[in-house]
Formats: C-alpha cells, sequence, structure tokens
C-alpha cells in the first residue's frame, strides 16, 4: 500500500486562507483513500523553528507533500492538491 | 476538456484586462475617483442620508480604482517568483534590503503574509535588518496601498510616500541593525543552523493560476472592503462637521507635520482608511508636507509595535518606532518645503 505524506504549512492562529488549504488536502485525501492510498496530513507552523529549519523562510500557506514543499503563498482547491497527490503515486 | 480550460482562461483575461483599460481610460481621461463632496453639500442632509450620499458618491468614482487594485495585487501575489524574492531577501548581503523594499510588499498585502514572512526571515538568519526593512516598508507599499493613495490622494503625494517610506525603512532597519541590541539579537539568532530547504515548487497552468489570483483579489476585497465602508462612514460625518479651523490651526505649517505624525500613530487604522481620513483632512486644509507624515505613521502605530515587540524584544521595536517617528516628520518637513505647501 502506498502511503503519501502531506505537510499544510500555515500560521498559528490559522487563517483564513491556511485554514482552507487544510481543508481541501483532508478532502483530497479521503478521495485518495477512497483508492486504497494512506495519505497522512500534518500541520505545520511557519514561524516555528522547526518548519523554518526544515523548509527555510515559506509564504504561508504552503503545502509539502514527502517533504518538498511543492506550492506556496496560495490557497490551494482539492482538485489541485488530488492532481499533486496523484503525480506521488 | 481543454476548451473548457481555454475558455475559462479566456473569460479571466478578459476580466483582468477590462479593469486595466478602465483604469487607463479613468487616467488619460483625468475623471476623478474620489468623492467629491464637500462639506456645504453633506451638512444641510439628515443626519442618516450623510454616509449613504458619501458611500455612493465615492462607489460611482471609486469601483474602478478598486476593482483594479484587487484585481492587481492578486496577479501579484500569484505571479512574483517567491522562491526568488525569499532567497535574497534572506541572503545576509545588502541586496537583501532592496529586495524587502521594493519587491516583497508587492506580494504582501494582507497581515496574514506580513508577520510570518518578517518572523521567518528572523530565524532563518536573515538578520534584523532587512526583516526590519520588509516590516517597515509592507504597509506603506504594498500595490494595494500605492494604488488607492494615488487614487485618493494624488499622485505626487503617492509618490512622495512610497519613496519616503522606501528610503526610510531601509535606513531604519540598517541603524537599528548596528545598535547594540540589534548586534545582540543577530547573534542570538543564527545560532539556528540553517539547512538546505528542500522547495520544489510544481508547475500549475495558467487557468489554475488565474483563477487563484482572482480568487485571492476577491478574498482582499472580503475582507478590505468591510473595514473601508465603517472608514467611510465614519469619514463622512469627519467631513461634515469636524471644524476646518482646528486642521487649519494644528495641521499646517511645521508644527502641523509633527502634529500629523504624532497622531498616525497611536490610530491605528487599516492603510486604506488611513488614506480615506487624510482625503477629508486635505480637504479641510492640511497641507501636503503634515498629510505625508500622516501617511507614513502607520508602522509605529501602537497594536503593530507591540506584536512585534514579542519577536524582537522591546528594545528594538522601541528603537525603530521612534526612528520611523522621526523619519515621518523629516520627510513630512522636506516634503514641505520641496512643495512650498506649509
Amino acid at each position: 500500500m502506498k502511503e503519501i505524506k502531506v505537510e499544510v504549512i500555515g500560521v498559528d492562529p490559522p487563517c483564513a486562507r491556511c485554514k482552507k488549504t487544510e481543508e481541501n488536502a483532508k478532502k483530497a485525501a479521503a478521495k485518495l483513500a477512497a483508492e486504497g492510498v494512506k495519505v497522512e496530513i500534518a500541520k505545520l507552523d511557519v514561524t516555528a523553528k522547526d518548519a523554518i529549519s526544515k523548509y527555510g523562510v515559506l509564504v504561508a500557506p504552503a503545502l509539502a507533500i514527502n517533504g518538498v514543499v511543492k506550492l506556496m503563498g496560495k490557497e490551494l482547491d482539492a482538485g489541485v492538491i488530488e492532481r499533486l497527490l496523484r503525480k506521488e503515486l | 476538456m481543454d476548451k473548457k480550460q481555454a475558455l475559462k482562461t479566456a473569460l479571466m483575461l478578459a476580466f483582468i484586462l477590462f479593469f486595466i483599460v478602465m483604469m487607463i481610460q479613468a487616467i488619460v481621461g483625468a475623471y476623478t475617483l474620489t468623492p467629491t463632496s464637500t462639506a456645504e453639500d453633506l451638512q444641510g442632509l439628515p443626519l442618516w442620508q450623510i454616509p449613504l450620499v458619501y458611500m455612493w458618491d465615492y462607489v460611482q468614482h471609486g469601483w474602478v480604482c478598486l476593482g483594479f487594485a484587487f484585481t492587481i495585487s492578486g496577479l501579484f501575489a500569484e505571479f512574483i517568483p517567491k522562491s526568488f524574492t525569499i532567497k535574497y531577501m534572506s541572503s545576509g548581503k545588502p541586496i537583501a534590503y532592496v529586495i524587502a523594499m521594493l519587491i516583497a510588499p508587492l506580494f504582501c498585502v494582507c497581515s496574514c503574509t506580513m508577520v510570518p514572512l518578517f518572523s521567518g526571515l528572523i530565524y532563518a538568519g536573515g538578520g534584523i535588518g532587512p526583516a526590519l526593512t520588509f516590516l517597515l516598508a509592507a504597509p506603506a507599499n504594498n500595490l494595494l496601498a500605492d494604488i488607492v493613495t494615488i487614487q485618493v490622494l494624488g499622485w505626487q503625494i503617492g509618490l512622495a510616500d512610497i519613496v519616503a517610506a522606501g528610503i526610510s525603512a531601509v535606513v531604519i532597519g540598517f541603524l537599528v541593525s548596528k545598535t547594540p541590541w540589534g548586534k545582540k539579537f543577530d547573534q542570538k539568532v543564527q545560532k539556528t543552523p540553517a539547512q538546505i530547504a528542500s522547495v520544489e515548487l510544481a508547475k500549475q497552468p495558467l487557468d489554475e493560476r488565474l483563477w487563484s489570483a482572482l480568487k485571492f483579489g476577491g478574498y482582499l476585497a472580503k475582507r478590505i472592503i468591510p473595514a473601508f465602508v465603517v472608514g467611510l462612514v465614519a469619514v463622512s460625518y469627519f467631513q461634515a462637521f469636524f471644524p476646518s479651523e482646528l486642521v487649519q490651526t494644528y495641521l499646517t505649517g511645521a508644527m502641523g507635520v509633527v502634529y500629523a505624525a504624532i497622531l498616525a500613530g497611536p490610530l491605528y487604522t487599516p492603510t486604506l482608511i488611513e488614506v480615506a481620513i487624510g482625503k477629508a483632512l486635505v480637504n479641510l486644509g492640511m497641507t501636503p508636507g503634515a498629510t505625508l507624515a500622516w501617511l507614513m505613521g502607520q508602522p509605529y502605530d501602537v497594536p503593530n509595535a507591540l506584536s512585534t515587540s514579542r519577536i524582537v524584544g522591546w528594545k528594538i521595536a522601541i528603537t525603530y518606532s521612534v526612528l520611523a517617528f522621526i523619519a515621518a516628520v523629516f520627510s513630512g518637513l522636506l516634503y514641505g518645503l520641496i512643495t512650498g505647501g506649509f
């Protein structure tokens, strides 16, 4: 079984766009889960030291898949996230 | 699917083009985009009608400017290469100041991107200097504020604000990084080892990017317009009833510059409202020099300084607030001298 790790990197307390991106990531994950792919979603704080030492300076909201930042500074639709996830399969 | 995509792209481009053309037309036609109501127009009306009349006046003139500002801000936020900007801004080289002043503010229209980027820069070892320059330049020099300032207050003062705020942001950032406490702060922070960041941005098709740009423009409008409406209501009463003698006594001359700079600090107002209030004060007789000082007061307003002091400590927050106040007064005086507008 395939496993994908997704990190939504946002602001804490969450801004509206970060929240939306997280929700959409969950939607995309649910779709893939129905096909037997395990998607694990974690949330990171863009200003926390661990996030910065891992990814450097980012513009929130950002989305990392399997430890690589794919997009940043924009709210992402579920469809876009789903497409990015499928590329990892 | 492809046809649908092409149609979507074309529609979005048409929408963007519409606002650009309308804006150019307004500029070329020297058509005013700001309310033209005067105190005499408003005073005769029943109280409840004043904000409505003023707002209608604003909407008639201002929808082109606001639509254009939101659309273009969304486009810039989407299409300015962010990794490139961030890389140079956290490089610790002198170029970081220039990028922090000129390019980063273009895509940082809302505070939800400003503060994280500021603290991110600091923790990644970019140095307090460029980070502060960015923090000070962003509210004044973001695209939305620029467009609205120019349209509402005229291009002379708009341009003066952009230049003065940009230069003082660089100077203040540099000076603070040279103070003993600024240096100590930098040393403390740079112990965090910077690792090689794994960022490989995915490519997106044009229609997705345009949609993302317009969505962000819409998001900005949703966040800013309610505050703007409240501001306009306040400004309409202000315009109708505030005694112009008070403005003419206190907000003119060299001392007027100082008073305007003091007033602008503790008043916590979003940039666009500050511009609207500024317009009302100008109509009541505030001089150009005082107006510039008024516009430059944003960086040291109290809530802003408090939230940054949590990241950088109160010593640095006070230093940059005092320097920003001095810069506002100095720029206002200089502008007053140049324009003869005392």
